[in-house]
């Protein structure tokens, strides 16, 4: 016999249920298809770029834009505290990690139902799907916080070691994108109301999050029990710390980051388990 | 003994019809069950709706079964084309590697068997051209290349022989029996019945989700095409009393040269006679006739209908002459059914399934039919003179 029985995987459909989840194999499987998420983004980064004249600057220019009109309304409006640093730079360190995550999610939310001809005919890890949009996101990401470094050198404002602590905040943006892009685009599979509500949802995200205002402003004008389900949205602590320690030089407010960092750990896992169950018949319904 | 590669287990698969609050649903496929044993392959056949491409989306697991549990040993692709899964923008080398890696092949091996992808689809030329580019024909046939090229120990094998040219399609099946030297373990799940009875072992019959005939792949495939001729069977209760469903038994169907010799060789554009042998209890009148002639996949291609007047003879052979056989080479079924005129109702029927082998007449014809035809060049250029035109046929 040519073939080593023993060396065959096995594997086991079954009815869907939560048993049939599965979800160290499902791992193991993600992992052998580490190649098709990379190809896969590559891919999604290259078409976007052949696609459009100023390629690579749209991930410059959406933060730049947003920041000049925040800028221009709030200086119109008799401003609002910048916690000692220009506006404009205050405005543009946190509006690099907000719209990593909100384009992020906003394209992961429709990754299933776009690759619909994909799901019903051939079998590959779905998260795959979302994951590359979240992968496209942090490239973008990547490339706004060399604008991000140009306008600092411009202000003279150099890096300290708390910038470690922005890194810390960046790597639970990547698992709060992961997180909330499985759960959306796999109940945009089912209720397509997701995709439409998305854009308006982000809108008000934004302003529920301290982009364009500073955390201490929500800290003083909020009572304690308010502050602290403010904080429950980890955007909060995410975006607050990433400015702090890479622009302002300070250390993250300690409430605001550690509530980040237990609801993004916590909902992670339930997040991916979700999307492996909702998988099982993602092709049936998309 | 031999292993098992793939086990069905009383798999049912629900569908709900409708929206998604709809109480309606039905079974795609219902208690389901069939061992696949290693380096076998079996054949899955069914008229359309029979629950052949659900079986396939549990087989690949694109969708889990409702009841039941199947079990697959090694690791399983799906011989299928992908093209629908191309970017238009990026090149075919980009695309080999993209759909390449959606079926689950790690680059470094995508990279090794790019060279045989490429000669296998025949795009050798275009390799670096944005596949937005590309005939339809190419388009397909790199998309099924890159699948052909998975070293799976399970395959799925859907509608190979619908892919491509004569040549291509050639080319598909030597791959497949290339891999079933290997010791791969092939389903074939298909319409096809001449390349299920060429490729396989053993097949099963599958109709409304259940098996309904399992066996060697010759005696399933007579199985099917007896049922697929099967709703006419059905006695027609109508205004006429008198023809019972057996009034005219028609008891055989031959296929013969002009000269009334049995037919050895049918080749297309050839003369063709079919009698149609019947036995007659009663004087009948008026009756219609009919031949039929099907694609493997079931398809009427042509069905005759020939009105009779009287037919007043215990025995006897209607005989349909077609002087120019119009069916391109391959496999086809032939069935006569005869009918009362007036009511359309069938009160005799030839359920045999006689097939038909066509050969190649070696005319450079493609196609599905072969259409009579003569070829010439016309000269239009401003003074050719009227009657001069015709001179060059």
């Amino acid at each position: 016999m040519s073939y080593a029985a023993h060396n065959r995987p096995v594997t086991v459909l079954e009815p869907p249920s939560w048993r049939a989840v599965r979800p160290r194999a499902a791992l193991a499987r993600l992992a052998q298809f580490s190649d098709l998420l990379f190809t896969l983004s590559v891919h999604r980064l290259s078409v976007r770029y052949k696609q459009s004249h100023l390629g690579a600057a749209w991930a410059v220019l959406q933060p730049l834009a947003i920041m000049v009109t925040f800028t221009a309304v709030f200086s119109l409006l008799g401003g609002v505290p910048s916690e000692g640093i220009p506006y404009g730079l205050f405005a543009y360190a946190a509006l690099v990690p907000w719209t990593a995550f909100s384009s992020g999610l906003s394209s992961a939310t429709g990754a299933l139902t776009s690759h619909a001809y994909l799901l019903g005919k051939v079998s590959f890890p779905r998260e795959i799907l979302p994951l590359t949009y979240v992968v496209a996101a942090v490239i973008d990401g990547a490339i706004a916080c060399v604008a991000l470094a140009g306008l600092m050198a411009w202000y003279g404002i150099g890096l300290s070691t708390t910038a470690l602590w922005s890194v810390a905040a960046l790597a639970l943006l990547v698992a709060w994108l992961v997180g909330t892009g499985l759960v959306l685009s796999a109940v945009q599979v089912r209720h397509r109301d997701v995709g439409l509500a998305v854009p308006v949802l982000l809108q008000m995200w934004m302003f529920a999050s301290p982009v364009v205002y500073p955390l201490a402003l929500a800290r003083a004008k909020l009572s304690p029990g308010l502050y602290f389900l403010y904080t429950l949205n980890p955007m909060a602590g995410i975006v607050d710390t990433f400015r702090r320690g890479l622009v302002l030089h300070a250390a993250p407010d300690p409430m605001a980051i550690g509530v980040a960092a237990v609801v993004v750990c916590a909902l992670l896992p339930f997040a991916y388990l979700y999307f492996k169950y909702a998988e099982l018949t993602m092709a049936d319904v998309v | 003994m031999s292993h098992i590669d793939v086990r069905l287990d009383k798999v049912g698969k629900k569908y709900r019809l409708g929206t998604h609050r709809s109480a309606d649903t039905f079974w795609a496929l219902k208690d389901f069950s069939l061992e696949v044993h290693r380096a076998s392959s079996v054949g899955i056949i069914g008229p359309n709706g029979a629950g052949k491409s659900t079986l396939m989306k549990l087989l690949a697991g694109i969708t889990s079964p409702s009841t039941g549990r199947i079990t697959i040993v090694g690791a399983l692709s799906a011989l299928i084309e992908v093209g629908s899964g191309f970017h238009p923008e990026l090149t075919g080398r980009e695309n080999i590697f993209l759909s390449g890696s959606i079926l689950g092949m790690r680059r470094r091996d995508i990279a090794t068997r790019l060279d045989r992808i490429v000669s296998f689809a025949g795009v050798d030329r275009f390799i670096d051209t944005p596949v937005k580019w590309y005939s339809s024909g190419m388009y397909v046939r790199l998309g099924f290349a890159i699948a052909a090229h998975l070293q799976p120990d399970v395959l799925l094998v859907d509608e190979v022989l619908a892919v491509g040219d004569a040549e291509f399609q050639a080319r598909c099946l030597a791959r497949i029996r290339e891999l079933q030297r290997e010791g791969v373990t092939i389903l074939f799940i298909s319409h096809d019945l001449s390349a299920v009875e060429q490729l396989c072992d053993a097949a099963v019959l599958l109709d409304h989700g259940t098996t309904v005939a399992e066996g060697s792949p010759a005696e399933v495939v007579a199985i099917y095409h007896r049922r697929n001729e099967g709703p006419q069977r059905v006695a027609a209760p109508g205004d006429h009393p008198a023809y019972v469903q057996h009034a005219l038994k028609l008891t055989n169907l031959t296929f013969h040269a002009r000269s009334g010799a049995p037919a050895t060789i049918v080749r297309t554009a050839d003369p063709l006679v079919v009698h149609v042998r019947f036995e007659a209890d009663t004087r009948l009148d008026p009756i219609k006739f009919e031949v039929s002639f099907y694609s493997t996949d079931g398809v009427k291609l042509y069905a005759t209908l020939e009105s009779i007047e009287t037919v007043d003879l215990p025995e006897g052979i209607v005989e349909f002459e077609i002087p120019l056989l119009s069916l391109q080479p391959g496999t086809y079924y032939v069935g006569a059914a005869a009918r009362d005129a007036r009511s359309s109702h069938v009160i005799g029927e030839w359920d045999g399934g006689s097939v038909l082998h066509v050969e190649s007449s070696g005319r450079n014809t493609a196609g599905q039919v072969f259409i009579p035809h003569t070829t010439r060049v016309l000269d239009v250029s401003a003074g050719a003179a009227g009657s001069a035109r015709f001179r060059r046929g």
